[in-house]
């Protein structure tokens, strides 16, 4: 489902370049849960938004959910984004302005031309399903300054679930919650990778990587 | 994205920073205000001044000519021969005769068929000038004739417009007059005159007898102060009186375009007659006054409204830069540049919708202030309108149109900035 290979992504740094990812492999088979492990500054979130097609700028081979990712126009990345990979971040990345439900509905509002795209009030009902899924279904009207962080990162996942797509990409999920609130979204995780989805979680909490069924250590720009 | 997605979610940004919507609504609806108040006034004004200076841009006024070198030139007297070549010239379409009565008309008694507060011993002169019946046709009073009558009947007359408003505004009010009612309850009023009487001495005819005008129509190419009847009249009354005939005092020429006006008055003058331009060029200065006046003021409104422009130019490229994250969130959950551009111009458009929406109601609003106060603090005097605004539908679309216009023309570099912005560097 994740296939990347000889991955090799360098930043600027004034005049010299920084190579954060080098030759880096991996494979992650439809369905499975794999945390991806290492210290900040690793090149964790830059693995995470390669396979997301968010960073385009890399070198090497990269095939996710069917697609190959260096072979797509900037179009097509965007129609992957919004239909092929969910996203969850660190810092939950809700619009602050929209309630938890037009937070969630907002994938749907992106359909490429060409898909079928469901009217607002359809799409409203289906943001409603993904939020009674994580539970928050009564608190859909709440801005997201109103939800405690696990709840916001809730909304998030959510979010990432409305377009049904086959790969979670996940940034430090449950770097800024509790304890509690963190085994509920591993507890999320979990019931989607058996419901089919594949999950690539970056982390440096043990907590997350031991519940994942793959993990893998990122030093010095490789993975092991 | 489909519009109504983009419709919705500018809807929700725009709710979501409500001071800034408010802000930005404000400078469009700024603009949009005064761009349809300046524009409305200049018509409104346009308005009354064609009904002050009913100046028609396709008659020409031939008087003989101030220095004639006699027929040798061509020039001389406007006789019937004159009236043939003026008529035969190139875009000319129609020639009317105009001749003053050099008979004294006066009337010392009030008009039948109106009720009207005559003072007692009051006489005032008629200054008549005949005119061709073609000249005043489209003027008419429905049912009625205007030739030269079999003897002991009225003789119908037409009056200036002007006259009558200016009779109600100012005469009436200074002698203390009833106020007559508007033109077509005037229809068929008849005046009793004495044919030969003046007022002036020694300027009473040998022969005096009474007669009867009959008003059957009121026509802006009357003279104000006159009152027009058949040119055959006229020269029934100079043969009565024994006036030697001395040509036409003018000859109206109707051209087929404006612009033809210029060639015909050229060929008029070589002919050795002269143009009198008087009341044109008095209408066509006021006019080129009020447009210039108006569309200052238009321009000045288009200013505003370019300000405003840049002013939700400068608002939304802040807020493009203050939303940097969620415009990088939107892009991670699939919006391509095209629909981030798309959004910021839907936001702007919707701004400029609501501030020419907005705007347009403020202009209506305050030109109907002006009205009201113009009404109650200006005094009346001929031809005051009712209104100093003119408020076609097509001022209403143009307002929110170059609303919504300047708005999106402010949003488009914005627009551009947000669309650049590179989701995987903002996005953490």
């Amino acid at each position: 489902m994740i296939s990347l290979r000889h991955i090799r992504k360098c930043f600027r740094d004034g005049e010299r370049e920084v190579e954060v990812l080098r030759d880096l492999d991996l494979e992650v088979a439809r369905g499975g849960f794999t945390a991806v492990v290492g210290p900040s500054g690793s090149g964790k979130s830059t693995l995470l938004y390669i396979a997301g097609a968010l960073d385009a700028d890399f070198e090497g081979d990269a095939v996710v959910a069917g697609r190959d990712l260096r072979s797509l126009s900037v179009r097509e990345r965007a129609a992957f984004r919004n239909g092929s990979v969910g996203f969850v971040f660190q810092s939950f990345n809700l619009l602050p302005a929209l309630p938890a439900v037009e937070n969630t509905l907002l994938p749907g509002l992106f359909v490429p031309p060409g898909s079928p795209a469901l009217p607002l009030g359809q799409l409203r009902a289906r943001a409603l399903e993904a939020l009674d899924r994580v539970g928050l279904a009564d608190k859909a009207e709440r801005l997201p300054g109103r939800l405690s962080g696990g709840e916001r990162q809730r909304v998030a996942i959510a979010r990432a679930l409305l377009s049904r797509p086959a790969v979670l990409l996940a940034d430090e999920p449950t770097g800024n919650l509790d304890a509690v609130s963190g085994e509920a979204v591993i507890q999320l995780f979990s019931g989607m990778v058996r419901d089919g989805v594949t999950v690539l979680v970056v982390t440096h909490e043990e907590r997350v990587s031991a519940a994942a069924g793959q993990v893998l250590h990122l030093e010095n720009g490789r993975l092991r | 994205m489909r519009l109504r997605s983009l419709v919705h979610l500018a809807s929700l940004n725009l709710r979501s920073d409500l001071r800034g919507t408010a802000v930005n609504t404000a400078a469009a609806c700024v603009g949009a205000a005064a761009l349809v108040f300046f524009v409305a006034f200049g018509m409104g004004v346009g308005q009354a001044a064609r009904l002050l200076f009913p100046g028609d841009a396709r008659l020409v006024e031939v008087v003989p000519g101030a220095v004639s070198l006699g027929a040798a030139l061509g020039g001389g007297a406007l006789d019937d021969a004159a009236v043939g070549r003026l008529r035969e010239l190139r875009g000319v379409e129609g020639a009317w005769r105009r001749l003053a009565l050099r008979v004294p008309i006066a009337a010392s008694r009030p008009p039948e068929g109106v009720r009207m507060n005559w003072p007692t011993g009051f006489t005032v002169q008629v200054p008549v000038v005949g005119v061709d019946g073609g000249l005043v046709a489209a003027d008419l009073a429905p049912g009625r004739k205007f030739d030269d009558p079999p003897a002991g009947e009225a003789i119908p007359v037409l009056a200036s417009r002007r006259l009558l408003e200016v009779y109600n505004k100012t005469i009436a009010p200074a002698w203390n007059l009833r106020r007559l009612p508007p033109g077509l309850d005037l229809m068929g009023l008849q005046i009793p005159v004495q044919v030969g009487f003046s007022i002036i001495p020694q300027k009473t005819e040998d022969r005096v007898y009474d007669a009867r005008l009959a008003l059957a129509g009121l026509s802006d190419r009357v003279p104000l102060y006159s009152l027009a009847v058949p040119v055959e009249t006229v020269r029934r009354l100079h043969k009565e009186y024994g006036k030697a005939d001395a040509g036409y005092s003018s000859v109206v020429l109707e051209v087929a375009r404006p612009d033809d006006v210029p060639d015909v008055a050229a060929a008029v003058r070589r002919m050795g007659f002269a143009v009198d331009e008087g009341e044109r060029a008095m209408a066509e200065r006021v006019g080129l006054a009020i447009t210039v006046t108006a569309g200052a003021l238009a321009l000045l409104a288009l200013l505003m409204t370019a300000l405003a422009a840049l002013a939700i130019a400068q608002s939304l490229s802040a807020s493009v830069r203050g939303r940097t994250r969620d415009i990088a969130i939107l892009q991670s959950l699939g919006a391509t540049a095209g629909d981030v551009r798309a959004l910021v111009l839907a936001e702007a458009g919707l701004v400029g919708l609501a501030g020419g929406v907005v705007g347009v109601g403020i202009a209506w609003l305050s030109a109907r202030g002006v009205d009201a106060a113009a009404l109650r603090l200006l005094p009346d005097f001929p031809f005051r309108p009712t209104t100093f605004f003119l408020f076609p539908p097509w001022i209403f679309a143009l307002g929110v149109g170059v609303s919504a216009a300047a708005a999106l023309l402010g949003a488009l570099a914005p627009a551009a900035l947000a669309a650049r912005i590179d989701p995987a560097r903002s996005i953490s």
